[in-house]
């Protein structure tokens, strides 16, 4: 019984990737026909992902009850001697994802019906949905590293395809292929350290890899730095695609997406995939300390980065993004001092509260867009939102679940898997503990910001927001709402908030610190991850100084928020007026996109223009000159100068008949 | 009977004396001609697959469906035909390729009789270059070919047609001359005088004149595949074709270079092979990032993809340079798969021409709006040129990628440094191709665009076609030993030729024994030396 669930394992992803090229398909070749189905399609994407994820349920459930890892492999290209194998592994991690990506997914799918109940491309929107959940599947799976860049790439069109959803929008073409460049970035590291690994072990497979690599350095044969170099380059791949500090920039400008994208691939799960390929890499990081200090460093820089960022945004989703950065970085931090179960508990329980969050922001603007109509720049803005608690009470509720969560308060999610990281990182660097500490209570004092900005107080309509500022852009924008006041969002919208809610407040019950069930499963003998140091003895008072000061610094940053937001909201924000040049650097992302585009985007614009230029006038010159020298003794360029080289043709056909006929004579 | 009949002389001459007819046909409307040729292709196609499914030995590396018959005894010319690995894989693609082109020609009005029958002139004369073995008709036919291709450009093309078709002719036929002139330098070589290529491969040179012969090869099909810098007369000629004639030009005939590159080059000429393959790898990696560059700044969209197929072509030249059968083999699936991904790009420049009537990027925008299936299959198919997973680009780089760096044949700096340029490539792809996607259909419609063109979707013709091309990239993509299985023996088998011919060739992958052989000069200079 069990053997045959794990040979159906491969369903998993394929019956989502079905879905979608039966409704693409439909699309591209009976577009009028299968647009009107509708539901229809979408019933049909749901009910296959449902399979998915019974089966995953199933699977992981086997894992837990301590079924040994299943691996499963064919031979997918071969040059004479060299083989690529292609296949699929069940094991602890890789279920465990698969529980995360199939539920977040159902429900966003769910969601997504009501979210884009009026859209043109509803269709088009489910087959894409369904694609991404089928990329993001076969990775998870992946045996080996190349089969994970293969669908890391695809996650990253799915990606493209979906930020450009709404291809009609200026902003939203820009995102599309900004993140698909930068993330190709990541990939050309990635690219280059899978062959780097490669060229030295001889090995696609991880823990191959890891063996060898261990031999080699023990016995010498590959110098410390080279190796240092590889697992640098594979990690750029995650810095992409989990948005880490300095490939960050593409994540913020994807929220141009629809909103269920945003929290289904850019905060749950694909952004997730970085963190996810370092856990698989552990067993060969463990052995490159280097890497491991520019892994933890670069994760705790980013949750720093992430968080003063999200300090002031306006936009809504935008503020969301920034604080997924933050949070990646702690995941990747966690990575960092070698303790890839912490981060792994931080991926699961994220995963939930800050899809549910995203879900909210969608709920929020699609209640918004009653009333200022369907301009994403005056939606998303929470300077024209507040009071929606009383028009939204479901959504305002969960909202602020999932806020507590992500503010690591007890007894919710967030505390035990961020308290999990911060306590590793204290025991590796308490320079990384500083910093996490120090992010956290930016997280608390952001997210309370928005909270209150969007649901506290009185609604505000466009009293404060961008349609304030430009009053004469406002009268020729008749893109009015038809309502006065918004609504809460249909039964579709909040039933997936209210279930996510469920595991925002308990999930973290399974990682308790002196009862951590989670670290234990992922620790197992024969799972991925068993380098795992051993923790000592719980020790509860060491625990609660560690909890005391991150809850504690999370009250200071909760307080400000209320000081500062909690009464009527003027438009002035109090902080701001104290320190403007640190406001303009935050609100201004620090700079980053004016640098890239001053010294990448536009040096690469010029150099590309003179590259054209030296072709037109020097390559394609110099080369129809030597050209014509050779042809001025055969008296051919007579014939060019005439416009009459069809001669030349000619006289090959003649000789060639020539040959012909002397052959027929002879 | 399967066995003894005369597959390549059929598929070879069918389409010729078919075009003969042409003329004779009766054809009022200008509409039977065209059913006439696309049922001339599909035979023929259907020819040539049957031959492949029924004569075609997967396992061997030997020439087959072998046929020879005298025909001019007193210079030693024979009508010699036969495939092997490299020639069956190409010699499908052009029959699917040329079939497609044939369907993609149908609202050809200007001199239909002309048209077709120029088509199927050039459809044997393709297949005739990749399936003859004797290298004094390879020669003939190389030439031949041309004929139709410039005729095609000079009727058909866009404004400075007359231009791009004579720069084509002058380049390509003083290129081919190098050719005639090695080919008789290796025939008349040693005691017996033979044009077969099987006896030409057989011979040993001395290395000066294997580098002379190499390096005049090395010319003629520089021109061909294209290698910078000899590459300027690609982008008139494709900025000037029409889309079927494109699809030739950018499906078969370009891969006629790398075929004969690896046929002439490597499999006759080892040893020169040995020094001027890291002259290749250079120009291979110089192709990919100055086409890359070029590709980005072009505004002509017809240019722009042209461009691209330059950079695409210095994956082949990587791979013939890089030692192994992995890199060798990525380099015969790349010239596969960027026939069909180029085709079908070609062809959607072309449907998107005939409604916007404009190729300037700045003169469209937002034109996905109105043409939503011609954006989705123009998104596939550059997402397959940019080498996305699941389709035949990426498996082709990757195989070239992952030959490149287990090679043994470099010194660890110089390979690290290929490899590094080469994955700036990987980089550069998106960015020009997701520009051009940005540029032509994203965002708001172009008012003065939309004011006086009619934008309509794509008809099921269009679909049909694309729909053809996409199953092959995408089938490469899931199971790449679909197509690799055919060639295999064979490429196999070439390694190990060219790698006898470096020394010290024995450090297997993974065992890490830094490098091996010196880091060959940059060549000319150590003439005459063994």
């Amino acid at each position: 019984m069990e053997q045959a669930l794990y040979q159906y394992a491969w369903l998993v992803p394929v019956l989502p990737l079905l879905g979608a090229t039966l409704v693409g398909t439909g699309l591209i070749t009976f577009g009028e026909w299968t647009s009107r189905l509708r539901r229809g399609n979408a019933v049909l994407i749901l009910l296959l992902m449902g399979v998915s994820l019974t089966l995953s349920v199933a699977l992981f459930w086997s894992q837990v009850l301590g079924h040994d890892p299943y691996t499963w492999n064919f031979t997918w290209a071969v040059a004479g001697p060299f083989h690529l194998e292609m296949g699929l592994v069940v094991d602890r991690l890789s279920s465990l994802m698969l529980v995360i990506v199939t539920t977040v997914a159902l429900l966003v799918m769910i969601y997504s019906d009501g979210y884009m109940a009026h859209d043109r491309g509803y269709s088009r929107f489910f087959a894409y949905l369904s694609l991404f959940s089928a990329s993001m599947l076969g990775l998870v799976l992946s045996p080996n590293l190349v089969q994970v860049y293969v669908f890391w790439e695809l996650v990253g069109m799915c990606s493209y395809l979906l930020i450009g959803f709404w291809y009609d929008r200026v902003a939203a073409r820009e995102a599309a292929q900004k993140a698909f460049v930068v993330n190709r970035v990541g990939d050309f590291g990635l690219l280059l350290g899978i062959l780097g690994f490669y060229w030295a072990t001889g090995q696609l497979e991880f823990t191959g890899i890891a063996d060898r690599v261990a031999e080699l350095l023990a016995a010498g044969a590959l110098p410390m730095w080279v190796a240092t170099g590889f697992g640098i380059l594979v990690f750029l791949g995650p810095v992409a695609k989990s948005a880490q500090v300095p490939l960050h920039v593409w994540l913020p400008d994807a929220m141009e997406g629809p909103t269920p994208i945003s929290a289904l691939i850019h905060a749950a799960t694909m952004v997730a995939a970085g963190v996810f390929l370092l856990a698989r890499m552990m067993p060969v990081y463990e052995h490159l300390p280097v890497t491991l200090q520019v892994v933890a460093w670069t994760g705790a820089f980013t949750a720093f980065l992430g968080a003063t960022i999200a300090l002031t945004q306006n936009d809504i989703k935008k503020g969301l993004a920034y604080s997924t950065i933050s949070q990646l970085g702690y995941m990747v931090m966690a990575m960092g001092v070698a303790v890839p179960a912490a981060g792994m508990f931080h991926l699961m329980t994220h995963a939930y509260f800050k899809a549910m969050l995203f879900l909210g922001s969608g709920s929020v603007i699609h209640g918004m867009e009653a009333v200022v109509g369907h301009d994403p720049i005056k939606a998303q803005d929470m300077r024209n939102m507040g009071g929606l608690r009383k028009y939204m009470p479901i959504t305002a509720a969960t909202f602020l679940i999932g806020t507590l969560a992500i503010c690591g308060i007890p007894p919710f999610a967030g505390f035990w898997s961020k308290d999990e990281i911060l306590h590793v990182a204290f025991e590796a660097n308490w320079g990384l503990w500083l910093v996490g500490w120090l992010t956290a209570g930016m997280t608390a004092f952001y997210m309370f910001r928005m909270y209150l900005l969007t649901f506290g107080g009185e609604f505000r309509g466009l009293a404060f927001g961008p349609g304030a500022m430009q009053v004469e852009e406002l009268a020729h924008t008749e893109t009015h709402g038809h309502a006065s006041e918004p609504h809460e969002s249909p039964l579709t919208m909040t039933l997936p908030l209210v279930i996510l809610a469920v595991p925002s407040v308990l999930v973290g019950l399974v990682g308790l610190p002196f009862a951590n069930y989670f670290e234990h499963f992922l620790e197992e003998p024969g799972s991925a991850l068993q380098v795992v140091p051993e923790l000592a003895g719980f020790d509860w008072g060491e625990f609660l100084l560690m909890a005391g000061s991150s809850v504690g610094i999370g009250l200071i940053g909760i307080t400000l928020a209320f000081v500062s937001y909690g009464g009527k909201f003027t438009g002035v924000e109090p902080l701001a007026e104290r320190f403007p040049t640190l406001y303009e650097f935050s609100l201004n992302k620090w700079y980053l996109d004016e640098l890239y585009e001053r010294w990448f985007a536009l040096p690469l614009r010029r150099l590309a223009r003179q590259a054209l230029e030296t072709d037109y006038r020097i390559i394609d010159g110099l080369v129809n000159l030597t050209g014509l020298v050779t042809l001025v003794t055969g008296e051919v360029l007579k014939y060019l100068n005439n416009g009459r080289v069809q001669t030349y043709a000619l006289v090959i056909l003649v000789a060639v008949l020539g040959l012909v006929l002397v052959s027929g004579l002879s | 009977m399967v066995a003894d009949f005369p597959w390549l002389t059929t598929v070879i001459l069918l389409p010729v004396v078919a075009s003969l007819l042409i003329p004779v046909l009766p054809d009022k409307d200008g509409r039977t001609v065209r059913w006439y040729a696309l049922t001339v292709g599909l035979v023929d196609f259907a020819l040539i697959a049957y031959a492949f499914w029924q004569g075609y030995d997967l396992d061997s590396a030997e020439l087959q469906l072998v046929e020879r018959y005298a025909w001019l005894p007193q210079i030693g010319l024979d009508w010699s035909v036969g495939v092997d690995g490299l020639s069956m894989p190409l010699v499908l693609l052009t029959g699917f390729i040329t079939t497609l082109a044939i369907l993609a020609a149908w609202p050809v009005t200007l001199k239909p009789r002309l048209f077709y029958f120029l088509m199927l002139a050039m459809y044997g004369g393709q297949i005739a270059v990749f399936a003859v073995q004797d290298i004094l008709l390879f020669f003939l036919v190389w030439e031949l070919e041309l004929i139709p291709v410039y005729l095609l450009l000079a009727i058909w093309g866009g404004k400075k047609r007359q231009y791009a078709a004579n720069k084509f002719i002058v380049y390509t036929a003083v290129g081919s001359l190098f050719i005639l002139v090695a080919a008789l330098a290796m025939a008349f070589y040693g005691d017996t005088i033979s044009f077969d290529m099987r006896d030409l491969a057989l011979k040993s040179y001395p290395v000066a004149l294997q580098l002379w012969c190499y390096a005049a090869f090395l010319i003629a099909y520089a021109v061909k595949l294209p290698i910078f810098p000899l590459h300027t007369w690609l982008p008139d000629a494709h900025g000037e074709a029409t889309a079927p004639v494109h699809m030739l030009l950018a499906g078969i005939l370009l891969k006629m270079g790398g075929y004969a590159l690896v046929r002439m080059n490597m499999g006759m000429l080892p040893d020169a092979h040995a020094l001027f393959a890291p002259v290749l790898a250079i120009l291979g990696v110089v192709n990919i990032i100055y086409a890359a560059l070029t590709s980005f700044a072009q505004r002509n969209l017809k240019r722009k993809i042209a461009y691209s197929s330059i950079s695409h072509m210095g994956f082949v030249l990587l791979g013939i340079a890089s030692f192994t059968t992995t890199g060798l083999s990525g380099a015969v699936l790349q010239m596969v798969s960027h026939g069909l991904i180029g085709a079908s790009l070609f062809f959607l420049v072309g449907a998107t021409y005939d409604r916007t009537h404009t190729l300037i990027l700045e003169e469209m925008g937002g034109v996905g709006q109105k043409m939503p299936k011609i954006f989705a299959m123009f998104t596939a198919c550059s997402l397959a040129s940019l080498a996305l997973p699941g389709m035949s680009g990426f498996v082709a780089e990757l195989m070239v990628f992952i030959g490149f760096a287990t090679s043994d044949a470099y010194t660890l700096p110089f390979k690290a440094l290929v490899l590094l340029l080469a994955a700036v490539g990987v980089i550069l792809t998106p960015i020009y191709l997701l520009s051009m996607l940005r540029q032509i259909f994203f965002g708001p419609e172009n008012e003065e665009l939309v004011s006086h063109e009619k934008l309509v979707d794509a008809e099921p013709r269009e679909v049909f076609i694309i729909a053809c091309l996409l199953v092959p990239i995408i089938g490469i993509g899931l199971y790449p030993r679909l197509v690799t299985s055919i060639y295999d023996a064979k490429t196999t088998a070439v390694t190990a030729l060219v790698r006898q011919s470096v020394p010290r060739l024995q450090a297997p992958v993974g065992m890490l024994t830094i490098p091996i052989s010196p880091p060959y000069p940059l060549i000319l200079w150590r003439f005459g030396v063994r």
